[in-house]
């Protein structure tokens, strides 16, 4: 599904990702570990789409297209999810309107009709419930006055609505209280976890992996994955740090 | 006549932002046929309905109800409101009377044009009056305000002239724990000068003026308001939004007097400028002037430009670029538009401010 290949990238001159590479597949969960400063944040975005992000070597395919050629807008609508560590907090548009012009522009990429505002309703509403996501909050403008809590569940109602085939999570567990952490990785699960989508955890910490297992755990340093493990990675490197595991 | 107006200069603070080069230019321009259908104008709302086309009421479109029609010739300093002499309307309500849906509509073929207009509200009367302005040519008006104990006027103002320019003087007395509130969107391609001078006279009286002024090409928008509080417990609002593209220019100047006996007054302004190009100027000029000293003053002036953060995303959920800017500009005037208490009134401004939006991203 997605397959990069000795990615290099650099925000403002100064290389972050320094020959990355990484096969993900369908119906695979791979988990990005690693200390603060080592590129996880920069590979989403630059896979995202993110401007400032520059790639400037290798090369990054999804689902066979070339990713790094396609606009932000298109990648999402060739399936690409980008859930946010800090989701952006935007007056004046609630997350109804929001939700529904996202959703509808992908449709429309795709050649598919776009959902009326019923049809629209109904999907939202479901996925609010089953994220446990007060329905009141749709009507609110997107993000704003949420809790850490509250922006990470509305990340995964949106991830829900849009149904992606690739998630990419920037430490979605950031912020997060048990109760919130259950929630959000419960909707993963639920959301991702089937054999033609796959999802990308961007996390510190070993915390949300207990409820969302990982087929593959990377180690992401200086720009460059180290090391690849199964699940038990996380764990080693939850007990003894990346320096010691090295 | 165009060529001996007397206009005020750039070198008067006041003025000092005003495009009366503009102005002069839309008073010389020669009629011609807008195109425009009158019945277009009109918002479907139930309610009196006067067209002025050139300044003239013409009654096969109308149906004024209790709105007159008279000339008269309006006593004020202004000016360009003391110009505004000839045929114009008065809307006069007896106490506890509601008259809601009033509209008037100004529609220009060219050269100039002059209404003045008189709305006197006894104590608790209602109304609500939205103004249209289309074609071109200038259009300028006043309208003198007095709203007694407990009155309630609500005018929503939409300034939609394809060229030309249209000036605009308010002047009110509001009174006690009377409510005036006047929002404005400049959304066409004319150049604009709103003026207000609203005086709160009564105690608990409460008073707003703003709206959203859009500009593009090399257009000048801009709107001069001074609200002053002579009685104590009252309020007023000034919350203005411009939007300036290309090489265009939006300028905001508010200003809130508080004399020395009118305590426990609370003021707000909030005046913010959003840039789309880095050719575009906002000029914003908040102040205060301030002799109680037991008020609440708040005011704030920011300009920026659209949040890329927000943009991006927008975009990475799958929102097209120039889509993404439309929803994040649209949502930035809503906040303007949103006072406009009608919703089929404030849903044809936003509508207004959508096609401009499509037409400037």
């Amino acid at each position: 599904m997605l397959t990069i290949t000795d990615l290099r990238a650099e925000i403002d001159g100064k290389e972050i990702l320094k020959g990355l590479s990484l096969t993900v597949n369908a119906g695979e969960v791979h988990a990005i570990m690693g200390p603060n400063g080592a590129g996880k944040s920069t590979l989403g975005y630059v896979l995202g789409g993110r401007p400032n992000y520059e790639a400037t070597g290798g090369s990054v395919t999804f689902g066979g297209e070339d990713l790094l050629d396609m606009d932000a807008h298109a990648r999402a609508a060739a399936g690409l999810f980008l859930g946010f560590q800090y989701p952006v907090e935007i007056p004046g548009i609630s997350n109804v309107q929001f939700l529904r012009e996202a959703l509808n522009s992908q449709r429309r990429a795709r050649g598919e009709a776009p959902l009326s505002g019923g049809e629209f309703l109904k999907l939202a509403r479901a996925q609010a419930d089953a994220l446990g996501m007060d329905q009141e909050m749709l009507k609110r403008p997107v993000n704003v006055g949420f809790s850490g809590g509250e922006k990470k569940r509305n990340e995964m109602v949106q991830m829900g609505i849009l149904g992606p085939r690739l998630a990419i999570l920037d430490e979605t567990d950031s912020g997060l209280d048990i109760d919130a952490l259950k929630a959000v990785g419960d909707g993963i699960n639920r959301i991702m976890r089937a054999p033609d989508k796959a999802v990308i955890l961007i996390t510190h910490y070993q915390r949300l992996l207990d409820y969302v297992q990982p087929d593959f755990v990377h180690v992401l340093e200086a720009g460059r994955i180290t090391r690849t493990g199964g699940p038990e990675l996380a764990l080693q490197l939850e007990r003894e740090g990346y320096g010691v595991a090295a | 006549m165009s060529s001996v107006l007397e206009l005020p200069t750039p070198k008067l603070e006041e003025w000092r932002w005003a495009d009366m080069q503009a102005l002069r230019a839309a008073a010389d321009t020669v009629p011609r046929d807008s195109g425009i259908k009158p019945a277009d104008l009109f918002l479907d709302v139930e309610g009196p309905r006067l067209l002025f086309v050139d300044g003239v009421f013409e009654p096969a479109h109308s149906r004024p109800g209790p709105v007159k029609v008279a000339r008269f010739a309006p006593e004020t300093a202004h000016p360009l409101g003391s110009m505004a002499e000839g045929e114009g309307w008065v809307l006069s309500l007896d106490p506890q009377v509601a008259m809601t849906g009033i509209q008037i509509v100004h529609l220009g073929s060219g050269g100039e044009s002059h209404v003045p207009a008189r709305i006197m509200l006894a104590e608790d009367a209602v109304a609500t009056i939205t103004e249209t302005y289309a074609g071109s040519g200038w259009a300028n008006r006043i309208t003198q305000m007095h709203l007694a104990r407990g009155a309630r006027l609500m005018r929503a103002v939409r300034l939609v002239q394809a060229d030309g320019f249209v000036s605009i003087r308010d002047e009110a007395q509001v009174g006690e724990a009377a409510s005036l509130v006047s929002i404005f969107l400049g959304a066409g391609g004319m150049g604009t000068r709103i003026d207000g001078a609203l005086t709160l006279t009564g105690k608990g009286a409460f008073a707003e003026m703003g709206g959203a002024l859009l500009t593009s090409g090399t257009q000048k928008q801009e709107a001069a308001v001074a609200v002053r509080h002579e009685a104590i417990e009252g309020s007023s609002r000034q919350l203005w939004r411009a939007v300036a593209a290309n090489r265009s220019a939006a300028s905001l100047a508010a200003r809130v007097e508080v004399a020395r006996h009118a305590q426990q007054t609370d003021g707000e302004q909030s005046l913010r400028g959003l840039l789309l190009d880095r050719g575009a100027t906002v000029n914003l000029k908040p102040e205060l002037e301030i002799f109680a000293d037991d008020v609440k003053c708040a005011h704030g002036a920011t300009v920026g430009e659209l949040d890329k953060r927000a943009l991006f995303y927008l975009q990475s959920r799958g929102v097209p670029e120039s889509r993404a800017k439309a929803l994040l500009t649209h949502a930035f005037v809503a906040e303007a538009l949103s006072r406009i208490g009608e919703e089929a009134v404030r849903a044809a401004f936003e509508a207004d401010a959508e096609r401009w939006l499509e037409a400037a991203l």
